[in-house]
């Protein structure tokens, strides 16, 4: 009884073998850095994490959906394209505003357009979402054709650094977890992981299965605005190129926090932690003074590891004949 | 909560395929309807346009008295009309309760589900059906469940939404005898509080005690509508499968006693199973009975090398281990496991590819197509198949076909020893005949076979000898003149005055 109730509670919580992980590479950073804990460095770690989490977040209710988005990173260097030709250094309030608005409405558009190929037009989410990032590329290329523009510094400022001695990054974050509770109590939230998990049986029970798988990809946009506004307010200008990087981190990431590639499983807390994972994998790569090109194949190594886990661990049980 | 409805010369084409070609269905409140058919017959496309899962080419659904159109589930539903499906609607990452409330959770507010109250309801819902089963409980996730108890919230599932129409289709085959019973009650009451009942089963014993008439389908036809006190067992069977009824089984009552024991088992032990031990001889068909999950499927399992064990394990007079299924396929031991869809056959593959699946290194490099095409095409015939073509996908074949192309992979292959893991669920009658058949052919080439069945009609009337297997242990082993429904029932139970072995 008491193995089985452990059981269960690893089952309902597959983010903690994640927070394991996490610790352990905090561990091996802090013996390459020993400032680590100080505040502006927390600061400074957690302000480039953001943008990355933001990004996931979307990746993760997409693959909890069932898909997959490889189109996020030109995503985000489309809308930051935007962000930099519209938001000028002496720019006017409403016109900041009016180009967060747009921000959002452009992520938004670009998941709806993800979201009709896959959902409606029931075409393969990795092929259609790799084909509309070289759509979304080119877009960022036309409107911001070298990188360029500058950020208000009041805005940099509010986001580089800590409000009321916290990173403003905590807040958000604190914001995404209370965004990802209300979520999975909602019919919503049952929609999106019954699509996911099991679509036939869904659809014979009445769920809008099409209407759910259109919707995450809408999400996805969304967040890519977020993520995008995040780095923007980070870099403090524009590049055309700015996010085409992080798309697998962001897969990386929801893999590493216990979400299956198959859909219908997981969380976002567990992503969550799976981005701070790779930004101090990063750390640690970079004080100990390995080649950054490493961090390519570290990642990739990660990622095949954590996917082969479980069947790894089957695979010697069977051999030792038990 | 009065309702009524008729679905009138339904037509439903897939492709060139016609599924329906002339479906009628009537059902009113306070009546329990039998939709009968062989496998392909029409019966599931049927229900699943009274549900609006698949809508119809042709013809009218009356809904009340008024001609409706069902898009889709949603709509269905909203009307009152819901089914219990065979294969299951289930979410398995999903937990009971969530299974069970999926699109119609109590909402606080628009949007928040009231957690609480989803417990308390799914609790409700399952003292339903309290004792007669194990591991059920609101918060366990599908994926853990056993087949009865899935299907156990499946019922549930459809009864949560409060229908006034409600389809069961085989929601009896993977349960054990005191579930069904459980369910009969449950439908009885349905009936006086004016519920409108479709029972969709193969099993005759079954429709005789709970319907109320019969519908019968044939081809794609309805060939009859008649009254149960009307109806007998032949009638039926007869309206099914055009012409003369097939046996209900054949009795091989000429097991040599000198002939070699092929398999011998000697205290074996898995997590599940205790000290289990026969002997099986060339020839004999030897059943195994019992309730649901008591050890039968691990047996089978284990001797194929799937699961791991303890104890001893003879073949062919050699003391063998197995650890992997491989390894008792090269000493000519056959599996044909019971979820043909999961375990049995490669649903989007061809008829050819399945059937040589396990034989192809017969067929040297490069592979010999026209050889194996012919192979298949004997194997195919000597089963009676009923297919478009040997390049046609499995998963276009009747439930009785895909199952005789999953014991048809194995044939080729001579096997000694055929381990059957309830080949005949959810199989009509016409087929089961010719499974039968199959079955004394093997015997009388000298196949041993353990055979699982969950149908105890099928032990009685084809086995010399049944095991009992409860809670992994062998409690009786009847043979001739014990081998009675009565005591196959009690040994089943686990009581143990009337095990006199």
């Amino acid at each position: 009884m008491n193995q089985s109730s452990l059981q269960s509670f690893l089952r309902r919580n597959p983010y903690l073998f994640t927070l394991l992980l996490l610790v352990v590479a905090i561990f091996f950073n802090f013996q390459f850095q020993d400032n680590l804990f100080e505040a502006n460095v927390v600061n400074r770690n957690m302000r480039v994490l953001l943008p990355t989490m933001l990004l996931t977040v979307g990746q993760a209710i997409v693959i909890i959906g069932g898909g997959i988005d490889l189109s996020v990173g030109t995503m985000v260097s489309m809308i930051n394209a935007i962000l930099v030709t519209r938001i000028l250094p002496d720019s006017t309030s409403s016109e900041i505003a009016l180009g967060f608005f747009l921000a959002c409405g452009a992520g938004i558009l670009a998941g709806m357009f993800n979201g009709l190929c896959v959902a409606y037009l029931r075409l393969q989410p990795v092929v259609t979402t790799y084909a509309t990032s070289f759509v979304f590329s080119g877009i960022a290329l036309a409107i911001l054709p070298r990188p360029a523009g500058q950020i208000p510094r009041p805005l940099t400022d509010f986001y580089r650094n800590p409000q009321l001695g916290i990173p403003t990054a905590v807040y958000i974050i604190i914001l995404l977890l209370i965004f990802w509770v209300l979520l999975r109590s909602t019919r919503y939230g049952q929609f999106l992981f019954a699509t996911g998990s099991k679509a036939n049986a869904a659809y014979t029970t009445g769920v809008p299965v099409v209407r759910i798988r259109f919707s995450t990809y809408v999400w996805s946009g969304l967040f890519a605005a977020f993520a995008a506004i995040a780095l923007t307010l980070l870099s403090g200008s524009g590049d055309p190129r700015l996010g085409d990087d992080m798309t697998l981190p962001t897969i990386v990431a929801v893999v590493l926090g216990g979400t299956r590639l198959s859909g219908g499983q997981g969380g976002i807390a567990g992503p969550l932690m799976g981005v701070a994972i790779l930004t101090v994998i990063g750390n640690i790569i970079s004080f100990a003074n390995i080649d950054s090109w490493y961090q390519d194949l570290v990642n990739a190594l990660i990622i095949i590891i954590a996917l082969a886990g479980p069947g790894i661990v089957r695979l010697i049980r069977r051999l030792i004949g038990r | 909560m009065d309702v009524s409805l008729s679905a009138q010369h339904i037509v439903k084409r897939y492709g060139g395929v016609v599924a329906l070609a002339d479906g009628n269905l009537n059902v009113a409140s306070g009546e329990v309807v039998a939709l009968l058919g062989a496998n392909g017959s029409g019966k599931s496309t049927l229900s699943k346009i009274i549900t609006g899962v698949v809508s119809p080419n042709e013809g009218s659904l009356l809904i009340d008295g008024r001609p409706t159109t069902l898009s889709s589930p949603q709509i269905a539903k909203k009307l009152g009309i819901t089914a219990v499906y065979q294969e299951l609607s289930l979410i398995p990452d999903m937990t009971v309760s969530e299974n069970i409330w999926l699109t119609h959770e109590p909402l606080r507010g628009k949007s928040l589900i009231k957690n609480r109250e989803v417990r308390a309801r799914t609790q409700e819902l399952l003292n339903l059906f309290s004792g007669t089963f194990k591991s059920l409980a609101p918060d366990i996730p599908v994926k853990m469940l056993p087949p009865d108890e899935r299907q156990i919230v499946e019922i549930l599932k459809a009864l949560s939404t409060q229908p006034r129409l409600i389809i069961l289709d085989e929601a009896t085959a993977s349960l054990d005898t005191q579930q069904v019973n459980r369910l009969f009650d449950l439908v009885a009451d349905w009936k006086s509080r004016g519920m409108a009942i479709v029972f969709v089963s193969h099993r005759m014993e079954e429709i005789f005690r709970v319907a109320d008439r019969a519908t019968v389908l044939r081809s794609g036809r309805s060939v009859g509508d008649i009254p149960m006190s009307d109806a007998t067992r032949e009638s039926l069977v007869e309206l099914m499968i055009e012409g003369a009824s097939t046996p209900r089984n054949i009795a091989i009552d000429s097991v040599k006693s000198d002939a070699p024991v092929r398999l011998s088992v000697e205290k074996l032990t898995t997590s599940v199973l205790k000290n289990i031990a026969f002997e099986l001889r060339d020839g004999e068909l030897l059943g195994l009975g019992g309730l649901h999950g008591q050890g039968q499927s691990d047996l089978l399992l284990t001797l194929f090398g799937d699961i791991p064990h303890t104890g001893k394990i003879i073949l062919s007079q050699k003391p063998v281990n197995f650890t992997h299924p491989r390894q008792a396929m090269d000493n000519q031991v056959a599996f044909v496991p019971g979820d043909r869809a999961t375990e049995g056959l490669l649903l989007i593959r061809s008829i050819l590819e399945n059937l040589q699946l396990p034989s192809w290194a017969n067929f040297g490099t490069p592979l010999n197509i026209n050889r194996a095409r012919a192979e298949s095409q004997n194997t195919a015939q000597s089963l009676n198949v009923v297919m478009a073509s040997l390049d046609a996908p499995v998963s276009s074949l009747s439930g009785g076909n895909a199952q005789k192309i999953v014991i048809g992979k194995w044939m080729s292959r001579n096997p000694k020893l055929l381990l059957l893991n309830d080949p005949t669920k959810g199989v009509d009658v016409g087929a089961k005949g010719e499974f039968y058949n199959l079955l004394a052919q093997l015997q009388q080439q000298g196949t041993a076979i353990l055979f699982y069945s969950s149908d105890d009609d099928e032990l009685l009337g084809l086995c010399n000898r049944v095991l009992v297997l409860h809670d992994g242990e062998i409690t009786a082993e009847l043979s001739g003149g014990d081998l009675t429904h009565a005591n196959l029932v009690s040994a089943s139970m686990g009581t143990q005055q009337e095990n006199n072995v």
